[in-house]
Parts: C-alpha cells; structure tokens; sequence
C-alpha cells in the first residue's frame, strides 16, 4: 500500500481536493457513505462531513470550501478552515478523497 | 346481442406464461449438474479473486474471455432470473461467504458468459442500522434479491 502523506497546512489550503474514481458516495439523510472499492470498506460521516465534503468536492480549493461553508454556518473561517483540514486529513489517509500532487494508488 | 365475456382471455393469459415459466425452468438432469458446477466453479473463481484484488478487478476478470453482451433478447430477462434463482438455491447449502455479493459476482459470470449484460449493484442504508447489499440487474431489472427498497444505489458494476 502506498503511504499517504498529509501535507501541512497551508498547502492543503490552497490544494483542489478530488474523490478518486474508485471512491464512490451517497448522502442519506442522516448519513453520507462512502465506499473505498479498492478496500472494500465502507465509511460513514456525519451529516456535517458529508456537506463538507460536498464543499469540498465543488470549490477549486480547500479555502474557498471554507469560506462557502463559514457563510452557511455563520462561523469565523478560521475556525472552518481548521475543521475542514481535520477532516481533509481523515479522508486522505483513508485513501478517500486526492489533493494536487496525492500519490496515485 | 350477447356480450362477449372476457373472462376466458384474463384466464388463459397467466395459464400461458405459468407454462412458459415451468418449461424454461425445466432442465434435464445432466443441465442441472452442468448448471452445478458452473456455479460452484464460479464461487470458487469468484472467492479467489475477491482475496487478490479490488471488486472493480475481479468483475473484469469474471468478465473476461466472455461473448460481448448483447442487446436486450426476448427471453434474456427470464433466463437471466432463472440463473439467479439456481444461483441463490445452490449456494445456500456451499459453506463459506455466499451472502449477496458471492452471489451477485457468481450470477454476473454466468451471465458474461451467456453474453447476457447484467450490472452489479451495491446498495446502502443506514437506518435502522447501517447495512450495504449487493444484487444484479439486467436492463434495469432486479434479477437477484434487491432487497426491500431501503437501500440507496451507490455504485452501478
């Protein structure tokens, strides 16, 4: 298996975050599951992580997510931001989502 | 003037498709066998693979050196249930892993290699518990257990 780095944060900020081909999801109502096909496994987030992830999915970068998420949640972005690369950082060591520059599988 | 009674029609109509379905269910002994083991093969075949390599992979390997599926056929739907039904009878007594996914990759094999085009579905739902499951459909039609309609499609094979 490959090793999957995080990078620090700032260069995560500005990173276009993509869900590989082999990495699919679905929003229920009180869930989002993701499926790794590769692993087989099944993840579950939160109803939160799944609109961040969303966010994530439709901003050119982790820092534009931010600021579209601060604005729905009427929070300072800072705080977002530091939330968003927690949860960056879970998704890219599970192998669920790919930042510019993620070793390919 | 009599009027025609429309009973016989909304009789004989599910009398013919009855006979239908027990003719195409009708195998000889040396089919079944044959049916048998093709299934028993493909669990096997299947069961290695899914140790070996992602699901993407080991579809594309039950795939392979298969006729290329072909445009609906009369007939593919019902042949296509028919092999899901032997599918599910058989593999309830082979022990090991059988649940819906053996099933789905052994019912997807059988079907590549009758060049019937068939998808492997995986589904989810979260209430009450979280609980995935996998089926085969052909032209949109579930041909293995879909479950109750709970689960939300998350990933078409």
């Amino acid at each position: 298996m490959i090793p999957r780095t995080v990078p620090d944060i700032p260069t995560l900020l500005a990173a276009n975050v993509k869900v590989p081909q082999h990495v699919v999801y679905r929003s229920f109502p009180t869930e989002t599951v993701v499926l790794n096909l590769q692993t087989g496994k099944y993840h579950g987030l939160n109803a939160t992580a799944g609109q961040m992830l969303d966010a994530l999915t439709r901003a050119d970068c982790v820092r534009n997510a931010a600021a579209e998420l601060a604005g729905g949640y009427g929070q300072p972005q800072d705080v977002i931001e530091t939330d968003l690369c927690n949860l960056c950082a879970s998704l890219l060591e599970r192998g669920l989502i790919e930042t510019d520059g993620s070793p390919k599988p | 003037m009599a009027v025609p009674s429309p009973e016989p029609q909304r009789v004989s109509a599910p009398l013919v498709r009855a006979a239908e379905s027990v003719r195409v269910d009708r195998l000889t002994h040396g089919e079944r066998a044959r049916l048998a083991v093709e299934i028993l093969a493909s669990y096997l075949q299947a069961q290695r693979a899914l140790r070996r390599a992602p699901i993407e992979s080991v579809i594309a390997r039950l795939r392979s050196r298969s006729p290329a599926a072909a445009p609906v056929a009369p007939g593919s739907l019902e042949e296509a249930r028919r092999l899901g039904r032997a599918v599910s009878r058989l593999l309830r007594y082979v022990p090991g892993d059988t649940r819906c996914l053996a099933r789905s990759l052994v019912l997807t094999r059988l079907l590549a290699r009758r060049g019937i085009e068939a998808k492997l579905v995986i589904g989810a739902r979260t209430t009450p518990d979280f609980l995935a499951h996998a089926w085969v459909e052909h032209a949109g039609d579930p041909v293995l257990d879909p479950g109750d309609g709970s689960f939300g499609r998350l990933v078409e094979l």
